[in-house]
């Protein structure tokens, strides 16, 4: 007897409450997910509206605003959203993986756009910072030896729009104060329970492109496509760059906001998934130990026998 | 004519209305049946919907207002709440809490600033529009 049937008691159990535990971390992620992908979806009218209404403005002139104007780059700062917590398979490593690619990328992050003749400027040497979301991304930093600017670790499943309106103006005055020439934000793109794709998104400056992508990027639902608008007619109140100043935050809001929302579903699928691939493990290991626990006492019993039935036999 | 509140949290109010009245950075406005396209900015106040011959009031808290061609008006705003939904009590002790704030620091940063000004004159309308809706006394 290899194990004694005790020892093997204590650990079926001991894998059993890890099983327990596992099974119920896979439910609750289940439905933080769903509640996720809900709010996601939740924010896709208002994103297009003011996206629309963008639109619309530039049309009949052409738009001016700090946070459109592009300038050569010189520091790049880099949002990276990761989880609080671990235990939630290889979100984190996916997006650490995608971000130090990114970092060699010398092509994606150093070009910008002259905004007066429209000319792409492409410049080899900028320096980039991390601006962590969740406190997984201070790993990053350390490993790819990148400064870290700041983390914020308070912006749970479901932000305030408030928390989130709080960081878009931090981001903007550092855009704004020519501290960063671009702001570049690394999330996870939810695309089903099973698939998580990482993806990048540039924030600032502001480009109609990236808005765009964002639209078509997010989960499919039903919306009533507007036509496009004949636009001399409309009153301004109270004037255009009053209104394009108001706009263009907030649209940055939802960008970012929606990206919260949608690494967030990403975290909850990952950790469900992971999470449902543990308590499988569990069970497959109860199952063995169950049959070595079987095996321990069937041999205890046959030993015993032994031993009467040869004491038995010396007596006679 | 067709009349939506949306807000990051989703469509929160969405019907056939007669008419509104509305919060913007240039005072209050009513928007009637054909009203000329418009866009506006949205300040933190009250917005009463006119509708079969009973009001609905909200609680916004800023954003942009768009009147159609179509003569569809879509109010973008950041946060919207109905009347009845507003937790007097709550309302005026976050209310007292941002008075404290700014006017206990000084030094706090613009942005900072702003955005203390901008959730103390949310909770304002918030509070006014829901004790108008339980006929409280407004002071």
């Amino acid at each position: 007897m290899a194990l004694s049937t005790k020892t093997i008691k204590t650990r079926i159990s001991s894998v059993k409450n890890t099983k327990k535990i596992t099974k119920a971390m896979e439910m609750v992620a289940a439905a933080k997910m769903r509640k996720a992908v809900e709010a996601a979806l939740s924010t896709r009218m208002y994103a297009e509206l003011s996206l629309e209404l963008l639109k619309t403005l530039s049309q009949t002139q052409e738009v001016e605003s700090k946070l459109l104007a592009s300038r050569p780059v010189r520091r790049v700062l880099l949002v990276l959203i990761t989880s609080n917590r671990g235990l939630c398979g290889s979100f984190n490593a996916n997006i650490f993986k995608y971000s130090k690619n990114l970092l060699q990328k010398t092509k994606v992050l150093g070009t910008s756009k002259d905004t007066e003749t429209g000319k792409e400027i492409l410049s080899e040497d900028f320096a980039v910072d991390v601006y962590g979301i969740g406190k997984r991304s201070a790993l990053f930093a350390k490993r790819n030896n990148v400064q870290l600017v700041a983390v914020d670790e308070a912006l749970g499943d479901k932000p305030p729009i408030e928390a989130v309106t709080a960081l878009t103006n931090e981001l903007i005055q550092l855009y704004t104060s020519k501290k960063y020439d671009k702001v570049i934000l690394a999330f996870t793109h939810y695309k089903s329970s099973l698939l998580q794709v990482v993806k990048t998104r540039q924030l600032l400056p502001v480009s109609r492109i990236d808005i765009e992508k964002m639209l078509s990027e997010l989960p499919d639902q039903e919306t009533d496509a507007v036509a496009p608008l004949p636009l001399d007619t409309y009153i301004l109140e109270p004037d255009e760059p009053t209104i394009i100043e108001t706009i263009l935050p907030r649209l940055l809001d939802t960008s970012l906001y929606e990206a919260l929302l949608e690494s967030a579903a990403s975290e909850h699928s990952a950790r469900m998934v992971a999470m449902k691939n543990a308590t499988e493990a569990a069970g497959d290991m109860i199952n063995a130990l169950t049959l070595e626990y079987n095996k321990a006492r069937q041999a205890g019993i046959t030993k015993e026998i032994a031993e009467i039935s040869g004491g038995a036999a010396a007596l006679e | 004519m067709q009349f939506h509140i949306v807000t990051p949290y989703g469509v929160i109010y969405q019907d056939a209305i007669q008419q509104v009245t509305l919060p913007t950075t240039t005072g209050y406005i009513t928007v009637c049946e054909h009203h000329a396209p418009l866009v506006s900015v949205l300040a933190p106040g009250e917005v009463t919907i006119y509708k079969d011959g009973y009001t609905v009031g909200l609680a916004v808290s800023g954003g942009m207002i768009e009147v159609r061609t179509s003569g569809e008006v879509f109010m973008m705003a950041d946060t919207a709440e109905r009347a009845e939904h507003i937790d007097i009590e709550r309302a005026e002790e976050k209310h007292k809490r941002a008075e404290e704030l700014l006017a206990q620091v000084h030094n706090i940063e613009d942005v900072e600033f702003a955005r203390m000004q901008a959730a103390l004159e949310k909770e304002l309308a918030r509070i006014r529009v829901g004790k108008k809706y339980k006929n409280l006394p407004l002071q």
